[in-house]
């Protein structure tokens, strides 16, 4: 309430402003591109007489003083054949239209979030990506299409497998342990929902602010780089145009035969073996009943004389040639089906613009979870007066996924993976149980065999649980521009977002997780054998909500003066921002679907449970409340000056306050700043290089930020779970310790950048070099603990440096009936720790199988080390690993303190170090073909090996325990340590880290291949479109090379995710 | 067009003038700020950390006690041994250590004091709200006071102005760089915080662990007698007296033989918290022989605070506590008014007041009063008493310090390994070594040597 309220006096303050008199003549018009009729910002008029220029607006728009009777106005605009234009007092309305020198270099717009500029006034780095390259890529996430096309960009695949936003990193890592991944901006402010309620179909271009001058803007939100999105909007005098878009995309099922596991036969023998050790023997008697391999079963039926050893070994060899990989790809599961529709109608008059898009997608993903998401927007512009501009907004979605089969990574028991050798699916395709958390031997009997069916079926289960999950989130947008002076406007900007999500799940009578609930508590009548159900016989459901909600506020100044040679442009504003969100989590016990019943469970006593056996339980409770609030206040400003559109400098300011802040970090109010200068070269007199006729020097200086809302700056306790027996009242110990001085981790950029055409456009693009240093980088440090701390304390103590390269060409290779161009994008990022508290100097500190901070001065972030490797012992198949300058067998010193961090062999950076990608785009009369490759290099990735204790406690193998040291010599041909028995974890863990494991990552990628076909309007004449392509795409087409020998697909090395498969879209789109 | 601008730069600075309060609510509520009188309360009640860990450097340098050689030699760090032949240096084990454990209990005060602020006191909850605040300001200066009488020299009103005294850390900002004031400041703090603490508390606490009135009282008494202020001691001395001044007789109310004759809480308790160090383990330190033989066999604390090794050494267990007292208890009060008596020359009374505690000491049949013909000969009985009644509580490392000052000459010796160390009066030793890692981290100034 409190912004309309501040709002509407903004608007009465301002409504009385008489227009000055004079005796000059003021005409206004607008330009406009000759061919689209999209209006054209930033273009230069000058009057001849007069001696005046100005500038047009965002909407093409300008007003221009001339003070003779008659006049000449010359309108330039970069990339555009400069017109001259007769002019007098009595003008009105002058519309100019623009006709591009060629069509090649097309006006680029960058949006930082709260400006627009032309880019040739910028001092920054930004990339942009129009709707025709993003377009180019099929998904259903707009930052999916990333990757392959910004220059800079690339994605983490190291430290997550899962991906979102902040898996994206611009100009590599800008932190250690901080927030990762950029600040997404949709339509001016920070996006606080889910980017994946965007839909892609309704962005109109991207823009990618990378140095200190492009995002410094946004303050403590930018460290990391900033993605500005900007969806489609209607524009003024547009005739009605109506769009749309219908796609299908199939993704093949994934190969679960790439993943290195071992052999069901080699597996049968491994067990046998343990078998005959008595291993694990002692679970029989284990009150919690972990389950035993069906060979194990086999073989204990054979033991207790139920089962002759023929019988038992003819059992165990027809489990030889079984492979649960085999039922999985037959039975579980299936191509991916995308299918995307968009419609969207936009139009506008002189004085009101619309655009009303809606987006449909529907999607059944390869384990047949079905999802689907409507979005909806809403956009309206409206000039009362030439002075006041009223925007409104509103963008819906609604989306909703199900749960679908339980995959690979799924169908794991209490006590290790699957037996490879599992069969899931009778002869018939019907259900088959596997062994799960409890030995099948106890369910049969458990609870004098009267309680319910406590097997698993995984083919089945998924039948019976109903998992949805619907997110609906409505942005409401609400702007004014009002121009007090013709060239002072304010822009007061409101956004409203509300995201509601809700996950509810009902877990069936004959789900699995419900039967083993129910059986886990129901009591047995020891004299009638009557079961009494302490949890009812019905379904359960769990529910968890989750409602954002902000609201963010902005009042922002825009000057723009333009006399003779001199052009000045600046904004100041501040913005409020909050956003709250409250979410929830409860269970239901005794679910009745149908009727909406439940039934009262008693939480609060202890029962007997049917397993572990004998042990008392209460029921379990997953009640939770959490509420997280975030705020900020900004103050920001910017200005340029170009002089003679030569010259250009800039500067730009944010300060941020937070309740994440340290009370005296927002006490001092440390602004974050940048300054550029630009130098349009080619513009010079003296300059005549005509094969390089534009030729632009930039560079830039300044600061950005990375807040953490998981760190805060307050004194936190919890209470003990005991009371003080004296006082008989709870106490409670200190949590975390209250720091005033926290604050965002700051990070400096230093860029300078070249931007060149040649002749004709033929070669455009840009060469960039960036330096950038973080400091008072979240780190653990040793503190004085005179404080009364006396544990490490995680603080803005670290620094860490980077630099590199990012390179843009975009060159015609042939512009005849035959088109080729092609677009390359170079990056290179070289990034150290420069100081850090270091805890340990343990070289196994420093190597992990999972993904793990380095922090090591003088290395990158995520560095790859290993042990250095001595061979495998020619007596023993041992390996042989080396400390303090001797080869070592005692692999708990290797592991241990014995081995420092110089002990370790260093390869290099866990992260593309030189990344990019290249495109190739040709036409040929309607047809055009796009085809895009991606690389990375420099870089290296921990390969999963064997592991003896995994093999034999987790039943995890690599298929490389086939090539294990066997016999003497056989230590020439392979680095596979032999068996042991008891496994020695400490020589496992030895080997797993050693650098015979390490690999590089180096590769080419063959990204995508886009195939359209052009109907344009001459050939169907009778057709009532403007136009309508059909085109077809093929995602993730395959690796054309990498450095591994090994076939490993570097982009999921973990082997915690499925290497995807090709996607294969038609698509028709088309407007009239 | 001026004023426009004027306008509107109004009116942007009313939008976001109340932005203070705006950044007021704290970014997750999962969080548990102390944000109510309970949460402190539950801070403090976290005996743990707050009475259980008090100061034991000084009573492991002092001479109530002593190491055979072997156990000497088999103490598990260097630090241990250094510290009890008094070496110049590196006496302290890195971080947990005396100091760490001292200032631990200073954070929680800080954080209750700090954070007490912001919850409104009104008349539904004044009592609580002071008597938290007053709690806090208590343990505060309880580790004060202790820090001070064990890192820094006796309190000597010539030189205390200048003496190196208390890093008086007095806000939980760790940011704050510490900073080590002088010893007539040190002080200050103890007696105002104190002051303060006796007028917020309440007389009874529902647990000895939690602090009162008396116990304030009893605390700026010892304070005063460390700064040699017999006057002001004697004021508190008296005021606490008023409150508590039940005795145990022990010829009546303990078993002197049981292996543990003394109750945790019992009457003579104030204020409950303890020491506890291995070094002091019952088990290693051995009773100096002369300090034994010094009781009458009539004396029942011949019993009842010591445990026969059997091999001519003697244990202490006439604790008052879960291990060595380290509180606040009556039966110190007495001796100190006492004391107090005497040094102000009222002689009968000191006596008196002698008599009243050694009656309830002695078998009732034996015991014969004190007598002394000036309050110069009163003091020195009542010095010595006080020696033999509270021994092994951590107050002899003062007692030696104040009564070095007025030249007591009393000369510390040591032998382990055939090899006797000493302490002369008045040495710099008597400030013990600052841990190393503290003065590493924080800068500030090490004791003199």
């Amino acid at each position: 309430m409190k912004y309309f309220y501040f709002l509407i006096i903004f608007l009465s303050s301002t409504v009385a402003i008489a227009q000055n008199g004079n005796k000059q003549k003021t005409l206004s018009g607008v330009v406009v591109d000759a061919s689209s009729n999209v209006p054209i910002v930033g273009a230069n008029l000058h009057s001849k007489k007069a001696g005046l220029s100005a500038t047009s607006d965002n909407d093409g728009k300008f007003t221009i003083t001339i003070n003779a009777e008659l006049d000449t106005i010359v309108i330039t605009y970069i990339g555009y054949k400069t017109y001259q234009t007769p002019v007098s007092k009595k003008s009105e309305q002058l519309r100019i239209l623009l006709t591009p020198e060629s069509t090649a270099l097309q006006e680029v717009v960058i949006n930082t979030g709260y400006q627009e500029l032309p880019k040739e006034r910028s001092t920054g780095s930004f990339t942009t990506v129009d709707n025709k390259t993003l377009n180019q890529q099929v998904s259903t996430n707009i930052l999916d299409r990333l990757e392959s096309v910004v220059n800079g960009l690339s994605v983490d695949r190291y430290t997550t497998t899962t991906s979102g936003p902040s898996n994206i990193m611009i100009r590599g890592q800008s932190t250690i342990i901080g927030v990762k991944g950029p600040l997404i901006v949709v339509d001016n402010f920070p996006y606080n929902g889910d980017i994946s309620n965007i839909n892609p179909n309704d962005v109109e271009s991207i823009t990618v602010l990378k140095d200190a001058a492009a995002a410094s803007i946004w303050g403590t939100k930018a460290g990391n780089g900033v993605i500005v999105i900007t969806t489609k909007k209607g524009r003024f005098n547009q005739p009605v145009t109506f769009e749309f878009n219908a796609n299908t995309s199939i993704t093949g099922k994934p190969d679960l035969f790439k993943i290195n596991q071992i052999s069901s036969s080699d597996f049968i023998d491994v067990e046998k073996y343990l078998f005959s050790q008595g291993y694990k023997f002692s679970d029989t008697s284990d009150v919690n009943q972990p389950p035993f391999s069906p060979v194990y079963e086999i073989m204990f039926k054979q033991k207790n004389g139920q089962l002759s050893a023929d019988a038992a070994n003819a059992q165990i060899d027809a489990l030889r040639t079984r492979d649960y990989r085999n039922d999985l790809t037959k039975y579980f599961y299936q191509n991916a089906i995308n299918q995307q529709y968009s419609f969207s109608a936009r139009g506008g008059s002189a004085d009101m613009s619309w655009m009303f898009f809606s987006g449909y997608d529907k999607n059944v993903n390869e384990l047949a979870a079905k999802s689907d998401r409507l979005n909806l927007q809403l956009s309206n512009t409206y000039k009362p007066t030439q002075r006041l501009q009223i925007n409104t907004s509103v963008y819906f979605t609604n989306s909703n996924s199900q749960n679908g089969k339980p995959g690979y990574f799924d169908l794991r028991t209490v006590n290790g993976e699957l037996p490879v050798y599992t069969q899931l699916v009778g002869a018939n395709g019907q259900a088959l149980p596997v062994i799960k958390d409890y030995r099948p031997i106890f369910l049969n009997q458990a609870g004098n065999a009267k309680l319910l069916d406590w097997n698993y079926y995984p083919l089945d289960d998924y039948k019976n649980v109903d998992a949805q999950n619907n997110v609906y989130d409505l942005i409401g947008n609400i702007g004014v521009n009002y121009k007090v002076y013709h060239d002072l406007s304010i822009d007061l900007k409101y956004q409203y977002e509300r995201q509601q999500s809700s996950t509810n799940t009902i877990y069936g009578t004959g789900s699995y997780m419900t039967r083993n609930l129910i059986n886990t508590y129901t009591q047995i009548d020891p004299s009638t054998g009557a079961p009494t159900y302490i949890i009812p016989n019905g379904a359960i459901n769990d529910v968890s909500n989750d409602k954002l909600q902000s609201n963010q506020f902005r009042a922002q100044f825009n000057y723009a003066k333009a006399w003779k040679k001199h052009s000045v442009s600046a904004i100041a504003g501040s913005e409020i921002r909050s956003s709250e969100d409250p979410a929830n989590s409860f269970r239901s016990y005794g679910y009745n679907p149908s009727t909406l019943n439940t039934v009262y469970v008693d939480l609060a006593n202890f029962y007997t449970t049917q397993v572990p056996v004998g042990q008392q339980s209460q029921i379990p409770n997953i009640a939770g409340f959490t509420k997280t609030v975030n705020r900020f206040v900004s103050y920001y400003g910017n200005a340029a000056y170009t002089y003679d559109e030569k010259y250009t400098a800039s500067v730009s300011g944010r300060r941020d306050a937070s309740n994440l802040f340290g009370v005296n970090t927002n006490d001092k109010w440390t602004p974050l700043w940048s300054a550029g200068l630009g130098y349009d070269l080619s513009k010079e007199q003296f300059y005549h290089i005509e094969a390089l006729p534009y030729l632009k020097l930039r560079g830039s200086y300044g600061f950005s930020g990375n807040a953490d809302p998981s760190r805060v700056a307050l004194t936190t306790i919890s209470y003990s779970p005991f009371t003080n027996p004296d006082t008989q009242t709870p106490y409670a110990f200190i949590d975390r310790y209250a720091n005033p001085e926290l604050k965002w981790e700051k990070i400096k950029m230093i860029n300078f950048g070249v931007d060149f055409a040649t002749k004709n456009n033929r070669i455009t693009g840009s060469i960039e070099y960036y330096t950038k240093k973080g400091t008072d980088m979240f780190g653990a440090t040793r503190i004085d603990y005179t404080t009364g701390i006396t544990s490490s304390l995680i603080k803005n103590v670290a620094s860490i440096s980077g630099h590199g390269i990012d390179i843009l060409l975009n060159t015609q290779n042939l512009t005849g009936a035959l088109k080729w161009s092609t677009t390359i994008n170079f990056s290179t990022n070289n990034d150290k720790v420069t100081d850090y508290y270091l805890k340990s100097a343990n070289g196994s500190d420093y190597i992990s199988s999972s993904p793990l901070v380095t922090a090591l001065v003088g290395k990158p972030i995520y560095s790859v080390f290993s042990y250095k490797w001595m061979g495998l012992d020619h007596q023993t198949g041992d390996p042989i690993g080396y400390i303090n300058g001797h080869t070592s067998k005692d692999y708990a010193s290797i592991i241990g303190d014995s081995t420092k961090i110089t002990d370790l062999a260093f390869h290099g950076s866990a992260m593309p170090t030189i990344f990019g990608s290249v495109g190739n785009d040709f036409s040929y009369k309607s047809i055009s073909l796009s085809i895009r490759i991606v690389y990375k290099f420099g870089y290296y990735f921990r390969r999963p090996s064997l592991s003896y204790s995994n093999l034999f406690d987790q039943r995890a193998g690599n298929s490389e325990y086939a090539s294990r040291w066997q016999k003497q010599g056989d230590e020439l041909t392979t680095n596979v340590p032999s068996m042991v028995y008891p496994a020695d974890v400490n020589r496992d863990i030895f080997y797993n880290g050693a650098d015979v494991n390490i690999e590089k990552g180096d590769q080419v990628r063959l990204q995508y291949i886009t195939l359209g076909y052009d109907f344009s309007q001459n050939m169907f004449k009778r057709l009532p479109f403007k136009s309508l392509t059909l085109y077809s795409n093929i995602n993730n087409v395959g690796i054309l090379w990498r450095a591994n020998k090994k076939g490993l697909d570097p982009d999921y090395a973990s082997g915690l995710n499925l290497p995807s498969s090709k996607t294969f879209s038609l698509g028709i789109r088309g407007s009239f | 067009m001026k004023k426009y601008y004027i306008i509107c730069t109004c009116l942007m600075l009313i939008v976001f003038s109340s932005c203070k309060k705006f950044l007021d609510p704290k970014p997750s509520q999962s969080l548990a700020v102390p944000s109510t009188l309970e949460d402190l309360q539950a801070l403090l009640d976290d005996q743990g950390t707050i009475n259980s860990r008090d100061i034991a450097s000084g009573e492991i340098s002092a001479d109530d006690y002593y190491l055979t050689s072997t156990d000497w030699t088999a103490l598990p760090y260097e630090e241990n041994r250094r510290l009890y032949t008094w070496a110049n240096d590196r006496t302290s084990r890195p971080s947990p250590n005396d100091w760490s454990y001292a200032y631990k209990i200073v954070l929680s005060s800080n954080i209750v004091l700090d954070n007490i602020e912001h919850i409104d006191r009104n008349t539904a909850n004044q009592t609580t709200w002071d008597y938290v605040k007053g709690q806090a300001l208590f343990t505060r200066a309880k580790q004060f006071l202790s820090i001070a009488l064990t890192w820094s020299p006796a309190y000597d009103p010539a030189t205390a102005a200048t003496d190196l005294g208390v890093p008086l850390r007095l806000t939980e900002d760790f940011n704050t760089p510490s900073v080590r004031a002088n010893v007539q400041d040190s002080y200050a703090q103890v007696v105002s915080d104190l002051k303060k603490a006796a007028s917020l508390m309440i007389d009874v606490p529902v647990a000895k662990t939690r602090a009162s009135r008396p116990a304030a009282w009893g605390l700026l008494a010892r304070t005063y007698l460390a700064m040699s202020s017999y006057d002001s001691c004697f004021k508190y001395t008296n005021l606490y007296l008023q409150k508590q001044h039940d005795l145990i007789d022990y010829s009546t109310e303990i078993t002197a033989t049981a292996t543990k004759p003394f109750a945790r809480y019992n009457k003579e308790v104030c204020y409950d918290s303890y020491i506890s160090n291995t070094i002091l383990a019952v088990s290693r330190a051995k009773i100096d022989s002369n300090l034994y033989k010094s009781y009458n066999a009539n004396d029942i604390r011949k019993t009842a605070f010591f445990r026969n090794n059997n091999n001519g050494t003697y244990g202490f267990k006439g604790n008052y506590s879960l291990n060595l007292f380290g509180g606040i208890s009556t039966n110190e009060v007495y001796l100190m008014r006492a004391e107090c008596y005497a040094r102000l020359s009222n002689k009968d009374a000191a006596l008196s007041d002698l008599n009243l505690l050694m009656a309830k000491r002695w078998k009732t049949s034996a015991f014969v009063p004190f007598t002394a013909t000036t309050a110069q000969d009163a003091l020195k009985i009542i010095l010595v008493e006080r020696r033999k009644e509270l021994l092994m509580r951590g107050l002899r490392w003062m007692d030696i310090k104040r009564q070095n000052k007025e030249n007591a000459n009393i000369v510390l010796a040591r032998t382990v390994n055939s090899q006797t160390y000493t302490l002369s009066p008045n040495d710099l030793r008597y400030a013990l070594s600052i841990p190393e890692d503290v003065i590493s981290l924080s800068g500030i100034p090490q004791n003199r040597r």
